[in-house]
């Protein structure tokens, strides 16, 4: 386990405009899961193979424990991958992908024999030694890479989107193995992905990028609960977060907005004194939004008729338009519900779970919450 | 890699290509000087550079009618390589049926049959039926000896295909020849392309079959005609370079604008 | 071209067009028995005759029987065994070394992949005349050259001295097909998956163990196969040797081609019998060469990836 530090690490493509990673600054600590969340091209995955010396590092340093190795070799930094592809060595059995890094690094023969055989053991790969990888399944491959890394007992794992390949089913389960052996090992992860299921339970921490930028760095409840801005706020959560444009009136202390056609005073834990006529974004998450008539007691209710409800049995999803807004709302409700589409509901909004956006989408927090 | 190894590896290639393409530079000055000259100092610039050489191997040496037959004969048997060989390779990687992958089979593994298991019977055959030293007869023989290469690279093109097309085109009424001619063939056309161009250069310089089948002067194609000449006129070394320039010439332009599609159609098949 | 009618509709519906089928194969299967399949088979007619100006006389084993004390037979494939044995060895090893040059993203690369494939497009009519001239005793480069450093004594009349002769025509196919050869491996490299290769990369693996471990094993398919295109290309061989020595000096460079180039149509006495029972005895060689290759290399296992 190691503590690994990023500082301003970025990453120029050769005639590229802009930096495919810039001025990442990160700190992972002793033994933590950290995740790089964020969609295609925001530089998770580059990121991750700086660190793994895979990709020169234009600017910038990298540190383990301490030690700087932005530009030590990719096999002197004690670092193992596992990749998305699985990358095993095709014409090799699979005792032979396990210990292959090992007979290269001169570790004496038993020893290589002793870890290979618990290695195989922990991760069901026992009976699968003498095949080649073309004779595995998906999930075998997955688990002989696995490991593979496991086997060097290195200072830091990287993931590059591992699961990505893998059927749904099969995703859940490794994603609990990976979880398991987290804990068991107790070693520093950097796990790099575009899932942000994955993030949540997987994480210890989130890193979410965006542009080359890390936008946030948190705890997985608290940056889905205190997203920094409205990209953060729109990623996690699955429907996404409402974000409703909205305009300060001024009234009430500076804590109301007019909300399409109507009006809506915002609690004080939630708002802070805004001129009137400041633009600013509504940010409600789905499960926050009831959908029956709630005013009052921290509720608001709004007027909105339904055009879509997806029944999933668990729960349903709404889909309601409302006056004066250009976008629907998307509402999380009990399975029980009598919606109809084209029936018009009182939907009623839970205000202390409101979030607040400026023009530019960064988060709008009142002085007292830090 | 350190900036020093990186210089040498550059140097060490830039030695190996002077020695690839060396003799061809050589070729090229001496075919720009008088035998004289040459004679005088082997490895000297041409100065000055007497292009006349040029029209002299054209009209003067008879060049000229050996750049035509070969000509003739090269573009004809392309032609006819192309429309037959297209249509077999359509069909034989488009309809199943039993006898397929046999054909297949026995027309590419005449790639591996030496020349000489065919050529002396096809000496036989032609003067049998009076073809020998003509140019259709020569024609035909190319056309033989390039069918399995053709066949085998426009059939791994037109096997890529989706089969939904065929469908899409067959419920759209097309009839066999069509659904060919208007589907699979545009489809193909980079393939087809290819052995276009592949089938030029092997058959342009193709040199066994046209010294056993020809041997009248007024038929003969480019490398019978150049060997004549190093027959005749040994120590004519200025006017033999020129006549290696002209027959380098339309390869050199086709490479030039093709490099690409010929690599990869030369080289189709040994990638494993 | 209508599809073919059936005569009466079978279970499936599907029914296999023969008259389509015949209709698109005919001309090249008319093309490959008139002009391949069936001089094959009268090449080996042929050898069991003695076939005269205007008659053929049915001689049963007597040319082979004739063949195999024939010195000059043996001299060939000795010869020409020799050069396909050789070859591929040269050509393959060198433009590995090549092509891994220009992998490890050498600058100019593209450049040099296609200077360096120019020797494969030219006719060997051309190539033969212009190492004639190269190998020339007087003023050729390589003794001028070798005259300019002060090694006068290693001039040699390359191809006029029986012992150099071969070796010096090797040397030539090597200089013309290593290109070719270079090229397809290269391609090969690049289509290594890159992954496995930064996977052996993290498992402490230098430049050479990479070679080792993961690429050559990986190219090893590509590299047997270009070593059997080669050693047929060299059994085949005929227009470098005819255009530059002819199977000279004192048959040091005869081929069986040449040969039998020779047999047919320049020996005084005028019968295609007993070139044709050549033909036929190197058919059967070179075919049970190949599948030896094929079967010893085992190039039907294919590595996926």
């Amino acid at each position: 386990m190691a503590v690994v530090t990023l500082d301003r690490l970025t990453k120029i493509y050769d005639r590229a405009h802009a930096p495919a990673a810039d001025a990442v600054s990160l700190e992972v600590r002793h033994g933590e899961f950290m995740v790089l969340l964020g969609p295609s091209g925001c530089g998770k995955t580059t990121t991750l193979r700086m660190i793994a010396g895979l990709e020169s590092i234009s600017s910038g340093t990298l540190s383990i424990d301490g030690r700087e190795v932005s530009r030590v070799p990719a096999k002197d930094r004690d670092i193992a991958m596992v990749f998305q592809s699985y990358a095993l060595y095709p014409h090799m059995s699979v005792a032979d992908n396990l210990a292959f890094g090992l007979r290269r690094r001169s570790v004496p023969r038993a020893e290589i024999e002793r870890r290979v055989t618990a290695v195989a053991g922990t991760l069901g790969l026992s009976g699968l030694l003498e095949r080649k990888p073309h004779a595995l399944s998906g999930g075998q491959r997955q688990r002989v890479a696995l490991g593979r890394a496991i086997v060097r007992d290195p200072k830091v794992f990287l993931f590059d989107e591992p699961l990505s390949n893998l059927d749904a089913a099969l995703r859940v389960s490794t994603r609990g193995e990976i979880g398991r052996l987290h804990r068991r090992l107790g070693a520093t992860m950097i796990y790099v992905t575009h899932d942000q299921v994955e993030a949540m339970t997987l994480g210890q921490r989130i890193c979410i990028m965006n542009g080359g930028k890390v936008v946030q760095v948190g705890p997985p409840l608290e940056v889905y609960r205190r997203p920094a801005n409205t990209f953060v706020a729109a990623f996690l959560g699955n429907p996404p977060m409402n974000l409703l444009p909205a305009r300060a009136t001024g009234e009430r202390g500076g804590r109301a907005v007019r909300l399409g056609e109507a009006t809506v005073e915002l609690p004080a834990a939630r708002c802070p004194p805004l001129a009137a006529g400041t633009p600013v974004m509504l940010g409600i998450r789905p499960e926050n939004i009831v959908a029956r008539p709630r005013d009052g007691d921290g509720f608001t209710g709004i007027e909105a008729e339904i055009v879509q409800v997806e029944a999933l049995g668990a729960e349903t999803i709404l889909a309601a338009r409302v006056a004066g807004m250009d976008r629907d709302l998307m509402a999380r409700i009990g399975p029980d519900s009598d919606a109809t589409v084209g029936a018009r509901r009182s939907l009623s909004l839970d205000l202390s779970a409101v979030h607040l956006f400026d023009a530019t989408g960064t988060a709008i927090v009142p002085d007292a919450q830090t | 890699m350190p900036a020093l190894k990186r210089a040498l590896l550059l140097l060490l290639l830039c030695l190996y290509t002077s020695f690839a393409a060396g003799p061809f530079v050589w070729a090229a000055m001496m075919s720009l000087r008088t035998t004289t000259e040459i004679h005088r100092n082997h490895f000297a610039l041409p100065n000055p550079a007497h292009w006349e050489k040029f029209s002299e191997a054209w009209f003067n040496s008879n060049y000229g009618i050996y750049f035509a037959n070969s000509s003739q004969i090269v573009v004809s048997a392309v032609l006819i390589l192309t429309i037959v060989g297209s249509m077999a390779a359509h069909c034989l990687a488009r309809y199943k049926f039993r006898l397929n992958r046999a054909i297949y089979f026995i027309l590419f593994s005449t790639i591996i049959f030496p020349p000489q298991i065919t050529i002396i019977s096809l000496f036989q055959i032609l003067v049998q039926y009076g073809l020998y030293n003509t140019k259709v007869g020569l024609t035909l023989v190319y056309v033989a000896i390039q069918l399995p290469l053709t066949i085998y690279i426009l059939e791994s093109f037109f096997a890529r295909i989706p089969s939904d097309l065929f469908d899409a085109a067959r419920m759209d009424g097309y009839s066999d020849w069509e659904i060919f001619w208007r589907v699979s063939f545009p489809i193909a056309l980079p393939a087809v392309a290819t052995t276009v161009i592949l089938n030029f250069i092997l058959l342009w310089n193709e040199f066994l079959y046209a010294v056993v089948l020809i041997t009248e002067e007024a038929n003969r194609t480019l490398p019978l005609g150049i060997q004549q000449f190093i027959g005749d006129s040994q120590e004519d070394v200025g006017m033999i370079a020129t006549g290696l320039m002209i027959a380098i010439i339309p390869v050199v332009v086709v490479y030039a604008f093709f490099s690409e599609r010929l690599i990869q159609g030369m080289t189709a098949g040994a990638l494993k | 071209m209508p599809a073919a009618t059936d005569e009466g509709a079978r279970d499936s519906g599907l029914r296999t067009p023969w008259g389509t089928i015949a209709a698109f194969l005919l001309p090249a299967l008319i093309v490959y028995v008139a002009f391949t399949a069936y001089p094959a088979l009268r090449t080996i007619w042929n050898s069991f005759h003695k076939v005269l100006p205007r008659r053929e006389e049915a001689v049963g084993l007597a040319n082979y029987a004739e063949l195999v004390a024939d010195d000059i037979f043996w001299r060939a494939v000795r010869n020409t065994i020799t050069w396909a044995c050789t070859s591929p060895l040269v050509e393959v090893s060198i433009a590995l070394l090549l092509a891994l040059a220009l992998y490890a993203r050498v600058p100019g690369a593209r450049f040099f992949r296609v200077a360096w494939f120019t020797p494969v497009l030219m006719s060997y009519v051309v190539v033969g005349i212009l190492w004639l001239w190269i190998y020339n005793f007087d003023w050729g480069p390589v003794n001028v050259a070798l005259r300019a450093l002060g090694l006068g004594g290693w001039t040699k009349a390359w191809l006029g001295d029986p012992k150099t002769a071969l070796p010096s025509l090797i040397f030539v196919t090597s200089w013309m097909w290593v290109g070719f050869n270079m090229v397809v491996l290269l391609a090969a490299l690049h289509s290594l998956p890159r992954e496995v290769i930064e996977a052996a990369e993290l498992d402490n693996c230098g430049w050479g163990a990479k070679l080792v471990f993961v690429i050559l094993p990986l190219i090893r398919a590509t590299l047997l196969n270009l070593v059997v295109l080669s050693f047929i290309g060299k059994m085949k061989i005929f227009d470098l040797v005819w255009i530059t020595t002819k199977g000279n000096p004192l048959w040091a460079t005869e081929t069986v081609s040449t040969y039998v180039y020779k047999r047919a149509f320049e020996w005084t006495t005028f019968d295609l019998g007993y070139p044709s029972t050549i033909a036929a005895v190197w058919f059967v060689i070179v075919l049970a060469a190949v599948l030896t290759l094929t079967w010893l290399f085992r190039l039907r296992e294919k590595l996926e990836y």
